[in-house]
């Protein structure tokens, strides 16, 4: 082991140092983080899961609404205002839920938790921008979908997380039914593979491995049927559009005369226990953790463990942290955005209960776009100064609530890593080229001023470095750190250094 | 999606250039009752004073520094006849024509030794004998003992202020929108933090090719409308109920290619300094110090590369509209051997926080023994002050 456990630990398997947050300095510490972060409810959705299903169907309402009366009234400017009333306030929740996201993951003790949270929600990806409804179930279906099922069975996350309404309508399966199905013939429409593609290719067994077209065909077929409720806004299985018949996947027959729930859920168990399906995500948890060329010993290990235990995660996590490669080769990896602006948030909040970075985060949540568009930022040029009070305050709200945009889920869209908006349902890049490029160093170094300016003015560099980076500082970085014109510089230096944005 | 507007410019442009990140840059001040204004521009990075105020009358001056020495032959300003003023500044000129522009020589807090900026900002900034002592500013625990209205209750915002602001007492923080690039000296910093890791050394190179725009280097004049905007809400803002305000300017750090790097930071200070009376105005101005001091000065020693590295004694400047000023003020210590500190630095021969201290007694009438004791612990400090004479 060339750095200490709790460095490792908490850079490689977590994110990051907080000050006053003792790291893991045992594996069974960091396993042990799983089922506390489980049982532990998420900060988001706001309001949590009862109240966002209400909101979900209330919207579903609304904009039902609107579609209602767009057939019987022509151009109305009331109906538009409504529809961007609508559209505005699902837009506030998603934002709301993005900052609630990410202080979850500053503000969490159960760092490898958080880190795993991340991976599944970005292997199974599904994207917020899709539609207006998508900004509320996505949230919720991190929340409820798969973070619960993380450390359990892989076969429960895979049931979980395709049977959902954010991957139903991620992709398309709401629209596929059984060409010969009763409905599919009355409907005259016809099979989607969206979702039985990326389920083989990305879900499980992995592109290029042993499947053929008939396989996706069968696959999407044995997935006709399961549909959304768009009353309920919940899964549903719907028989009537279920193909009929038996569908051949990788060789295992599913259905029959009689359709129902348990063919697709049958398929997603064999697929779950399939040797393909431990390799490919034994390799993909690697990667994502430990180095962008795996040690092929510990993806082995890995594998092992798959098969062994039927894809108990929690076992496949173990057999990775007993490898003695997962505490090699230090700073292998690239922080992607998410976890370089998460691991710069908790070194810099330092203070009691939520701390610094945290209290303004909280404080800021919430605010308004009024007055970005005009120009009335007191002392600039032709604008006038404001002295009363009232003004005053309501223009430092707004500054503050800038700031906390711009190193939150701005500098995250900036960074091109948006919460919940994938580029596509493969998810975010993995690879460490992908992520340090001229343009992401230009945005990281402006974050790293922007933050360091606004909550590092209590620290000293030297000491911000030995308590953010720990033994992986190098002795260059001191030395510069140690030398930086000013604190600002010093502590910006720190958080630009090549090893904080390595792990 | 939405797009906020993070500022008034340059945050949407293109990613590729580091110039169009807006710095928080903060501007701090506090209300009080009176007509007295009073502003501190700290100088980050350590001001080489001998640069900005070159002592072209003593004989070994150009052979210390080949590079960095001019005479008013070669652009110097000359200002009495033994100083002359760097032509970076020159803007300061007409200030200094009005005796509304006073140089300190010779001045430095109690640090020595160390040589460290965080340590020297923090002595300059928080007013203690020794490194950690004070751990609250000198302009807030002067606020303390003006006599000054609560009427006024200061905004809670989630920003910190600067040290030399911070403590008990109200002071107000606001941030200006100006997207400054970070400072020459600070690349500097960045290209050797990079330098060992091949990766990070290439994306930093591409992300300061000058495409679009140059992260590195600005042209002349742009930079400075940008402190200008600063000094212009610290201006605007006195003008209102605000009666003392702080910010900074950096770019000081000059270890390497000082003849170009000086630029920069002494533009600033001069374009700061001549918007702060510009915004006041005359009758406003009047009322005005403006006290612009660093941390540490340099080496008398230009070094291999061109620059100069942390000394001890430096220089500070006086401003405003009622001073007594067109004069340098301090005792000047000589250049010659034995007249140096440790043969290598300008001979501190007063403490700047009697220079602080002064200007706290001649504009809010701060009394002697606060001065001495809570603001500045074990400052020997009496009204027969020589910085009292401007």
């Amino acid at each position: 082991m060339s750095l200490s456990f709790p460095t490792m630990a908490a850079i490689r398997f977590g994110y990051g140092f907080r000050p006053g947050e003792a790291a893991p300095r045992s594996k069974d510490e960091l396993i042990g983080q799983l089922s506390k972060g489980a049982s532990a409810t998420p900060d988001f959705p706001l309001g949590g899961p009862d109240m966002r299903h209400r909101a979900i169907l209330s919207l579903q309402a609304q904009l039902k609404q609107i579609r209602e009366d767009a057939k019987t009234v022509t151009d109305d400017p009331t109906r538009r205002e409504m529809r961007k009333a609508v559209q505005r306030q699902a837009q506030q929740q998603f934002q709301h839920d993005v900052n609630l996201r990410l202080m979850q993951a500053v503000l969490s003790p159960y760092g490898f938790y958080e880190r795993l949270s991340t991976f599944w929600t970005d292997h199974f990806s599904t994207s917020a921008s899709k539609s207006l409804p998508m900004r509320l179930i996505v949230p919720l279906y991190e929340a409820e979908a798969i973070r619960p099922f993380i450390s359990g069975r892989f076969g429960d996350l895979l049931r979980s997380a395709i049977a959902h309404p954010a991957m139903l309508i991620y992709l398309d399966q709401a629209d596929s039914l059984g060409p010969e199905s009763a409905g599919g013939i009355k409907r005259n429409n016809g099979l989607n593979e969206n979702l039985g593609r990326e389920l083989l290719e990305l879900h499980t067994l992995g592109a290029g491995s042993a499947y053929t077209q008939a396989d996706v065909t069968a696959a999407a077929m044995v997935l006709t049927g399961l549909t959304i409720d768009r009353k309920e806004m919940d899964i549903a299985f719907r028989p009537n559009i279920s193909e009929p018949g038996a569908h051949e996947v990788l060789g295992v027959s599913y259905g029959g005369r009689r359709r129902s729930r348990d063919d697709y859920l049958d398929m997603l168990d064999d697929l779950s226990v399939h040797p393909k399906t431990a390799a490919h995500i034994s390799r993909k948890l690697a990667i994502h953790f430990v180095s962008d060329q795996p040690d092929e010993r510990m993806v082995s290990d890995m594998e092992a463990a798959w098969k062994k235990t039927d894809g108990d995660l929690t076992t496949v996590y173990t057999a990775m942290l007993d490898h003695p490669a997962a505490w090699q080769n230090e700073g292998a990896k690239a922080r992607q955005p998410f976890d370089y602006v998460v691991a710069g948030l908790r070194a810099l909040n330092a203070g009691p209960v939520n701390g610094v970075v945290g209290s303004f985060l909280a404080a800021n949540q919430q605010g308004t776009d009024e007055g970005d568009m005009a120009a009335n930022t007191p002392g600039l040029a032709g604008s006038p100064v404001t002295t009363d009070p009232a003004g005053e305050a309501r223009e430092k709200r707004l500054k503050s609530f800038r700031t906390a945009r711009a190193l939150g889920q701005g500098a995250l869209r900036r960074m091109g890593q948006p919460t919940w908006q994938p580029p596509s349902p493969a998810g975010f890049e993995e690879g460490f080229s992908a992520w340090i490029t001229g343009g992401q160093i230009a945005e990281r170094l402006a974050w790293a001023r922007r933050a360091a300016a606004q909550f590092g003015r209590d620290d000293d560099p030297r000491a911000f470095l030995r308590s953010t980076l720990a033994d992986a500082a190098r002795d260059e970085t001191m030395r510069v750190v140690s030398q930086a014109p000013n604190k600002i510089s010093g502590l910006t230096l720190v958080l630009a250094s090549p090893e904080f944005n390595r792990r | 999606m939405n797009r906020i507007l993070l500022s008034r410019r340059g945050f949407l442009t293109s990613a590729c250039c580091l110039a169009a990140a807006p710095v928080f840059t903060p501007v701090t001040f506090a209300a009080m009752p009176g007509d007295s204004r009073f502003v501190t521009i700290v100088l980050r990075g350590a001001m080489d004073g001998l640069d900005l105020v070159q002592p072209y009358g003593d004989s070994g001056f150009a052979a210390l520094r080949p590079t960095l020495a001019l005479t008013p032959d070669t652009g110097l300003l000359d200002l009495d006849g033994h100083f002359g003023l760097n032509p970076a500044a020159a803007e300061l000129m007409p200030l200094w024509k009005s005796r509304e522009l006073a140089f300190v020589n010779a001045v430095s807090t109690p640090y020595r030794d160390q040589r460290s900026h965080f340590d020297g900002q923090d002595m300059l900034e928080s007013g203690g004998e020794h490194v950690a002592e004070e751990k609250t500013g000198w302009l807030n625990r002067a606020l303390a003992v003006i006599p000054r209205s609560d009427a006024r209750k200061a905004i809670d915002v989630n920003t910190s202020t600067e040290l030399i602001l911070s403590g008990p007492n109200n002071v107000d923080v606001w941030a200006s929108d100006s997207n400054l690039a970070p400072a020459r000296d600070e690349m500097q910093f960045l290209a050797r933090l990079y330098a060992g890791d091949p990766p990070f050394a290439a994306a930093l190179a591409e992300a300061t090719r000058a495409d679009t725009a140059s992260m590195m280097v600005e042209p002349d004049g742009q930079h400075g409308e940008k402190i200008a905007d600063v000094a212009a809400l610290a201006a605007k803002m006195l003008k209102g109920d605000y009666r003392i305000a702080s910010f900074s300017i950096t770019g000081w750090d000059t270890h390497i290619g000082q003849v170009g790097q000086f630029k920069r930071p002494a533009q600033d200070l001069a374009q700061a300094i001549n918007t702060l009376k510009t915004v006041l105005g005359p009758n406003v101005w009047g009322k005005t110090v403006v006290l612009a001091m660093t941390e540490f000065g340099r080496t008398i020693r230009q070094n291999g590369s061109g620059g100069t590295d942390h000394g001890t004694g430096g220089c500070a400047l006086i401003a405003g509209g009622a001073i007594n000023g067109g004069r340098i003020l301090g005792k000047w210590p000589g250049l010659g051997d034995g007249q140096l500190l440790d043969d290598r630095d300008l001979m501190p021969t007063a403490d700047v926080r009697e220079v602080a201290a002064a200007m706290l007694y001649r504009q809010f009438d701060v009394g002697v023994d606060d001065l001495t004791g809570k603001i500045f612990p074990g400052l020997g400090f009496d009204k027969g002050s020589q910085f009292l004479k401007v």
